[in-house]
């Protein structure tokens, strides 16, 4: 048998805001995007640590008892740069039945593994360029697939909060029914030090950021025009 | 002997002998449903706690205490009866004739009664000092009899918080049994086994046994007299669910009066009072409203107890508590849930009252809990932090279904078995002892025998043969000096109230602790994992260490450090069993400190985690401060290898998440939380104090108390006032790691 290995960066246990639930998430090194407000700025540039599929199973497994009701994550980075690993990962999870979920950009499509997946967080990139083509593709699969998809967009007060990107955003959202939800997370500059340790000047560091009124503001908008 | 009191209960050997748990098993009514029967608070409740809440302000700008009375010595008939609001309260009964006023227990000690009524601007009296001017206190024998090495073991602070100078505490008395038997039934019986023992051959031990039951009698007998002040015959059962909680209460309240025992626990006594409210439920005569009332004052009258404290003692155990621990909940051994609706009660009791630290209201977890109870459970943590967790599929298999929790996290069959309080020795500064040849690091005093201080790069293989020398030196010295007091205690301050509600043939433990258990663990992982230098100073003592390179920290669940961890602990425990305890005891450990890992710390220098002198240890058996980066589950998962088995006295771990990572709604979180303390204690973990808060917010509290009067929160094994705690212990629960998630 073939033994997969990934880079990660981390683990953490115990998230209830990475999908339904307890969760631990696997934290993938790698991203296939650059955006400057990246708030796991450590994934992008550090290679991150080698680790086996056992051995990731092991360890997350110890929790087993806690995330019952919840789940594993897979985030990152980007987990599906290392599709064929998360493959194998979610079909050892399913066998002690976990359900999983991943995190993603949407950019790469790889429809065995849409189909191995619990449900998907796709965080909409809208910040820096319009909607991409290509998350129109990765809805449709999921939407083939019966994956249900769950929306994420990272609201930056004066980058993409303005009515524009949020009818944009909107009409992506109603574009396919396998979308179940959209969540705005409100941008915060807690990630400056990463940047710092690493050395890299933070790009975003003279946006503001979002405070509960923005998100309201943003969430009024949006329903407005459904 | 059928007493016309017990009236449609079903009978069985709890009517023939002293039984409560038979009682309880052959007549309690399990309950599966929600919180949603239970009610709000009366007007008259309300009343009453106006005028409590105005006392205890009051209490706070007087600098904590409101009152000492320095004339009488505390005891079950020093004082004429006291109210807050005789018109107002439903049970009654305070520990002195005024609510908050604290009287005085000299027979620990003379100087400790003395300096607590000097700290607060009092004098003890002239008559009461005369008194005990010619009367060996306990804390008197145990200073006759220390040698010179306990005295500087206890001096250098590697063993203390040592009960020799206060009531030992942890001990429950079965308070339930004066309102299901009445105190004649008590007397009766005690008079029966001190004629049985008349029979046998009058060893040292049987008369000791002899004497001490002419003292529980004569103390019950003062209860009866005491109940009759505030005009009520407690010789008979109780005859009505008013009467049970009332005549509990008396024998709970008798029990404060006669001592200031650091932890005056109350057992689990809410499914025994659940079986007196249906039965009058149904005969028709309570109804849910009076029920809640009567446990809402209850409750009102154990807020309110008070024990005179000197300051040196509240930076031991600090927030003035109490540890009026009562457990709830739980299974039975027949497979039925022993949740009440009286356990939602005493939980309610929490919103109906406003929050509070005491009684320090413990939750017996067990998968098996029925689901609404679980879910209830959590939302009272996420509400008001007030409430802790103990793992009862871990411990009713060797306590049975009747046991409760004294102080913390010592569990004990209630009127069964009894504990002698230990404190605890510091095992980082053992450590230190180690690597600097017995001499006591910050002093350079030579406290243990002589061995070589280490030099150069520490090899762990070297330093854990040097430690177990020291440590069969330490375990030795500790329990015979544990030894000494609790045999003084006994003679001279012996619990006579609280062990005539116990069976005379009681199983006794010798609760020994260690503090500092994630320093030591994380300063052997550095060993073993880093390099580490120590750095001698110009006493020749080392005085700090350098450490090169990584090593993992206990907290993050790695097996490397993880394993250390329950090393330490398996060795100690069984180097303490080697030295025979008093009344051959049963030896038991806890990882433990309450917030005496502050001063702890204090007293510790430089430690090769590269922990700074000074700096407070984590509680209980947390990871250190902020170590513990690889989520909430990580941590516990840790905190969960440390074995029950041989910890027996109970392993404490305090944990605090914002809101936010427990989930976006209410309904998560609760979910969430109840799914975390399941996970928790399916994995054997003993126990868990939940604190559902925000780091800001206790920085709010802390600038501004009168902002939170009534913000509590679990700190280690209780629950305390935040603004009752000093500034120093303030700051140390600001750094502990609130997990969250970013």
């Amino acid at each position: 048998m073939r033994e997969y290995k990934a880079y990660i960066d981390s683990l953490y246990h115990g998230s209830a805001l990475d999908g339904k639930g307890l969760r631990s998430v696997v934290f993938f090194s790698g991203c296939n995007l650059r955006c400057g407000f990246c708030h796991n700025p450590e994934t992008l540039y550090i290679r991150g640590k080698e680790i086996t599929l056992e051995e990731l199973v092991s360890r997350l497994i110890r929790y087993a008892p806690y995330i019952r009701k919840g789940g594993v994550t897979l985030s990152g980075g980007e987990p599906f740069l290392q599709a064929e690993f998360c493959k194998a990962l979610i079909q050892r999870l399913k066998e002690y039945r976990l359900n999983v979920c991943i995190e993603t950009n949407g950019y790469l499509l790889d429809r065995d593994m849409i189909g191995l997946t619990d449900s998907i967080i796709l965080d909409v990139k809208n910040q820096e360029q319009p909607i991409a083509d290509c998350l129109y593709a990765f809805l449709d699969a999921c939407e083939q697939l019966k994956t249900p998809v769950y929306l994420t967009n990272v609201l930056i007060p004066g980058c993409n909060d303005d009515v524009e990107h949020l009818r944009a955003l909107d009409s992506f959202r109603c574009s396919c029914s396998c979308v179940k939800g959209l969540k705005f997370l409100p941008f915060r500059k807690l990630c400056i030090q990463k940047y710092e340790k690493l050395g890299i000047s933070y790009p975003y560091i003279h946006y503001r950021e979002a405070l509960p009124e923005d998100i309201r503001q943003a969430q009024s908008l949006i329903r407005g025009d459904i | 002997m059928k007493q016309e009191q017990w009236n449609g209960f079903v009978g069985g050997k709890w009517e023939r002998e002293i039984d409560t748990a038979d009682f309880i098993q052959k007549n309690y009514t399990p309950y599966i449903g929600d919180q949603t029967f239970l009610q709000g608070p009366t007007g008259r409740t309300k009343r009453l706690m106006e005028d409590v809440n105005a006392l205890l302000k009051l209490e706070q700008d007087f600098g904590g205490v409101l009152d000492i009375d320095t004339y009488h010595v505390s005891s079950l008939l020093s004082y004429s009866p006291g109210y807050i609001n005789k018109n107002l309260e439903l049970i009654v009964g305070l520990q002195t004739d005024r609510p908050l006023k604290r009287g005085v227990n000299p027979f620990g000690g003379i100087r400790m009664a003395r300096q607590a009524c000097e700290a607060y601007g009092y004098k003890l009296s002239e008559k009461v000092e005369n008194y005990f001017k010619y009367k060996t206190t306990h804390n008197d024998a145990v200073f006759h009899v220390y040698t010179p090495e306990m005295r500087a073991a206890r001096k250098a602070g590697i063993i203390t918080g040592l009960p020799d100078a206060y009531g030992r505490g942890r001990i429950i008395g079965d308070y339930r049994r004066v309102a299901l038997y009445g105190v004649d039934r008590l007397i009766e019986a005690k008079r029966a086994d001190k004629l049985a023992y008349g029979k046998k051959t009058m060893t040292a031990e049987n008369i000791r046994i002899s004497e001490e039951l002419y003292k529980q009698i004569s103390f019950l007998e003062m209860l009866k007299e005491m109940a009759a002040a505030y005009g009520f015959d407690i010789g008979k059962p109780a005859s009505n669910a008013r009467e049970a909680i009332q005549w509990t209460y008396f024998g709970y309240l008798a029990a404060i009066k006669e001592q200031n025992g650091a932890a005056m626990s109350l057992g689990r006594v809410s499914t025994f009072l659940d079986i007196y409210i249906e039965r009058d439920m149904k005969n028709g005569i309570l109804t849910e409203q009076e029920a809640q009332e009567l446990m809402d004052d209850f409750v009102i009258k154990l807020r309110l107890s008070r024990q005179l404290r000197t300051p040196e003692y509240n930076a031991l155990f600090s927030g003035d508590p109490t540890w009026t621990t009562e457990s709830v909940g739980g299974m039975g051994e027949d497979g039925r849930t022993l949740v009440t609706k009286n356990s939602f009660r005493i939980l309610n009791t929490l919103y109906n009252l406003g929050t509070a630290p005491e009684p320090n209201l413990t939750v017996l977890w067990s998968d098996e809990l029925p689901e609404s109870f679980k879910k209830f459970c959590a939302q009272v943590s996420i509400d008001t932090d007030s409430i802790q967790y103990e793992n009862d599929d871990l411990m009713r298999p060797i306590y049975g279904d009747d046991y409760g929790i004294a102080c913390c996290v010592s569990a004990m069959k209630i009127g069964k078995q009894m504990q002698f309080f230990g404190a605890r020795c510091n095992l980082a500064k053992l450590l230190l002892l180690t690597l600097n040849g017995g001499r006591d690091e910050i002093s350079g005093v030579q406290i243990a025998p002589e061995g070589k201080i280490f030099e150069g790069q520490l090899n762990y293989e070297e330093v854990m043969q040097a430690f177990e020398k020291y440590q069969a030196w330490l375990c030795s010295l500790y329990i015979n000096t544990l030894n000494v007091i609790h045999y003084m205690h006994d003679k001279y301050a012996y619990e006579k109230l609280q062990m005539a509600l116990h069976d005379t043939e009681v199983h006794r433990f010798m609760a020994c602790g260690v503090a500092g258990l994630s320093v030591i663990a994380d300063s052997l992982s550095a060993i073993r994992y880093a390099k580490v230098f120590p750095v001698k100073g110009e006493s020749g003592l080392i005085e700090h260490f350098e450490i090169e390179g990584e090593y993992p920290q206990y907290g993050n669940d790695d097996d490397r450090v993880d394993a250390i961890a329950v090393q330490i602990l398996k060795n100690f425990s069984a180097e303490l069993k080697k030295t025979p305890a008093y009344r051959n005891a049963e030896h038991t450990l806890s990882v433990l400190t309450i917030t005496s890992n502050v001063v702890y710390g204090k007293k510790t220098g430089d430690t090769p985690d590269g922990r700074k002198k000074g700096m407070p240890f984590a509680p209980g058996a947390n990871p250190m401060h902020g170590r513990d980066c690889s989520g909430a589950l990580a941590s516990l998962n840790s905190v969960a290898k440390m074995p029950y088995d041989c910890c027996r006295d109970g392993i404490s771990n305090t944990f605090s998440v914002l809101p936010s990572t427990l989930g976006e709604n209410k309904e998560e979180r609760v979910e969430n939380l109840s799914e975390m303390i399941n996970g928790y204690f399916e994995q054997k973990a003993h126990h868990l104090n939940v604190n559902v808060l925000d780091r800001t917010k206790l920085v709010e509290a802390m600038e501004n108390p009168d902002k939170y009067p009534n913000l509590t929160i679990r700190i280690s094994g209780y629950a305390v006032n935040f603004h009752k705690l000093t500034r120093e212990q303030q700051l140390e629960i600001l750094q502990r790691t609130y997990h969250e998630r970013v």
